[in-house]
């Protein structure tokens, strides 16, 4: 079967957070694969970059038309998004995905569509970074009543 | 392996910089932002929405209607009577004159295939679409279904390859008969590629490491590239191997309209692509799973949209003289200055933040010019592409 790293390399990206790509480099070198997907939570290398906050954790992947390796500028692509609550069951429910440029103070020209996979997954669809830059990726989760607002910046040439 | 062939590429590229000196001594991450405007030209891959895109008879056909006046009101406007081979596709007026003088510069349609939205304003989302709306405009063409049917059974040729494309005989009376036409005349269009220009010749040269052909690019074209990479941001926006991302931006170039009104740009193209019967959410979009329809479905209108135009390619800008949607600027020249001397208050509040004036220097507005020049093809082009007639649509 084909690793998961090998299907959504995570090349493309370049982490403005040290920790982010260790993080990631990390894992990847573990070589996980598809199986692993399974055991959702906590995100493991499979679900791409690592961000947690207080005690959310949340790991996305790029998913990519062409299967290459990179997020292509001014091209559609969607993500997978991995949920993890403090206890490590997914109750928690991503509420709005969206993505800014903060210098130039606009987002994209595309609304996303926010699709439940179940066992806290999502796949976000409409992406579009259509503008060579520093771009931010803004997500909303809703859990225990609250919402958690968690940023990763990426950027794109 | 994607990225070591990355790496492997800079590599070359920054060993050829390193030993020529008629090749600038462009960096690194300017050598990758090089070789991302490239290559050209890109691979085609026939329109899923478009059943009969690459289809000879079709592609016959919409070239023999692309110069058919009779299907205008007067018969005496055709397509390319503002598409002119001649001159990149486009009329070299400032604004438009079909039937009568419209308010926007006519797009060019060299590589026309590889667009997502189609007008200044991406008022459509699939080249049939934006090639059926000035076959009906009445201040265009004026034409009617009853009118292209009759033109259609008029030549044994149009009526055959009409069959041949279709598997039916053009009838007015059929709801497809003018999402065909289109259809056809978007097939042929999609045959329309610019060939490769002193740019491109310059970029391959220099991922191949051939350094005594990168030489022969002047060295006026290498600064200004180096202005459009750098301090001009210019690639921002205008990206890829087509110079652009595609999208909308507000430059400051006015929207007002002579004597008066407004020309609203992308928020009016976006409100007249979602009430459109032929976008890609629609019927006639013959790409089943839709996926051709991303863009469209997850448009978000936004108040910035207003005074919004596309960002247009680069390519082959020699021929499509004069600028801009409203043709108002008549030289590259004037487009450097344009924003060498930006005036921001023209800018949408809301819009985009990063355009500033660059000041340029009169050597740099012509080194910019310079470069931009070196988009076009240095040779003539081709005769536009006219397949054979197909065998069996010979007449007796």
């Amino acid at each position: 079967m084909k690793s998961y790293a090998k299907r959504y390399p995570l090349a493309g990206r370049r982490w403005r957070h040290a920790d982010s790509v260790r993080k990631a480099l990390a894992i990847l070198a573990a070589g996980l694969t598809t199986g692993a997907m399974n055991a959702a939570c906590p995100p493991d290398a499979a679900d791409g970059a690592v961000l947690t906050k207080g005690e959310l954790v949340l790991a996305y992947r790029p998913l990519l038309a062409d299967k290459s390796s990179r997020i292509p500028m001014a091209k559609h692509f969607a993500l997978e998004v991995q949920l993890c609550d403090p206890e490590g069951v997914s109750i928690a429910r991503l509420h709005k995905a969206d993505a800014t440029m903060p210098e130039h103070r606009h987002g994209m020209n595309y609304r996303t569509l926010i699709t439940p996979l179940g066992s806290g997954r999502f796949r976000i669809e409409g992406m579009m970074f259509h503008m060579a830059g520093h771009w931010q990726l803004a997500f909303e989760i809703q859990a225990g009543g609250e919402t958690t607002r968690i940023t990763h910046d990426v950027q794109i040439e | 392996m994607r990225r070591l062939g990355r790496a492997a590429l800079l590599l070359v590229l920054s060993a050829t910089t390193c030993a020529v000196a008629d090749v600038g001594d462009f960096t690194p991450a300017e050598l990758s932002r090089i070789a991302a405007h490239g290559p050209w030209p890109l691979s085609w891959t026939p329109d899923p929405g478009n059943r009969v895109s690459g289809n000879a008879a079709a592609i016959r056909l919409g070239r023999d209607l692309f110069f058919e006046p009779r299907l205008s009101a007067n018969r005496r406007v055709a397509c390319a009577s503002c598409h002119d081979p001649a001159k990149g596709f486009q009329d070299g007026r400032i604004t438009a004159r079909g039937l009568v003088t419209g308010t926007r510069n006519t797009p060019g349609l060299l590589n026309v295939r590889q667009q997502r939205w189609f007008g200044w304003d991406g008022g459509h989302d699939n080249l049939w679409s934006a090639s059926l709306r000035p076959i009906l405009d009445a201040k265009e063409m004026g034409g009617s279904a009853a009118r292209a049917a009759r033109v259609l059974r008029s030549r044994t040729a149009l009526d055959c390859h009409y069959r041949q494309a279709f598997g039916k005989p053009p009838a007015a009376g059929d709801p497809e008969l003018l999402v065909n036409i289109a259809k056809a005349i978007a097939a042929w269009q999609e045959t329309l590629i610019s060939p490769p220009s002193p740019f491109d010749e310059f970029r391959d040269a220099l991922t191949r490491g051939d350094t005594r052909a990168a030489a022969a690019y002047p060295a006026a074209a290498q600064r200004g590239l180096r202005l459009f990479l750098g301090r001009g941001q210019c690639a921002t926006c205008h990206a890829g191997p087509l110079f652009t991302n595609g999208e909308f931006g507000d430059i400051g170039i006015p929207f007002f309209i002579q004597p008066e009104g407004v020309d609203p740009g992308r928020q009016g193209g976006i409100k007249r692509l979602l009430a459109n019967f032929y976008n890609l959410l629609g019927a006639h979009n013959d790409d089943a799973t839709r996926n051709n329809a991303t863009a469209t479905r997850h448009l978000r209108p936004e108040h910035r949209n207003f005074g919004e135009f596309k960002v247009p390619s680069l390519r082959n800008l020699t021929l499509t003289a004069p600028y801009m949607h409203n043709g108002s600027l008549a030289t590259l020249r004037e487009v450097a200055r344009h924003y060498s001397e930006l005036d921001e208050d023209r800018l949408h509040a809301d819009g985009e933040r990063i355009l500033k004036p660059l000041k340029l220097s009169p050597q740099e507005v012509d080194d910019l010019v310079a470069f931009l020049e070196s988009l076009s093809p240095s040779k003539a082009l081709p005769a536009p592409h006219a397949p054979p007639t197909v065998d069996a649509c010979h007449a007796p």
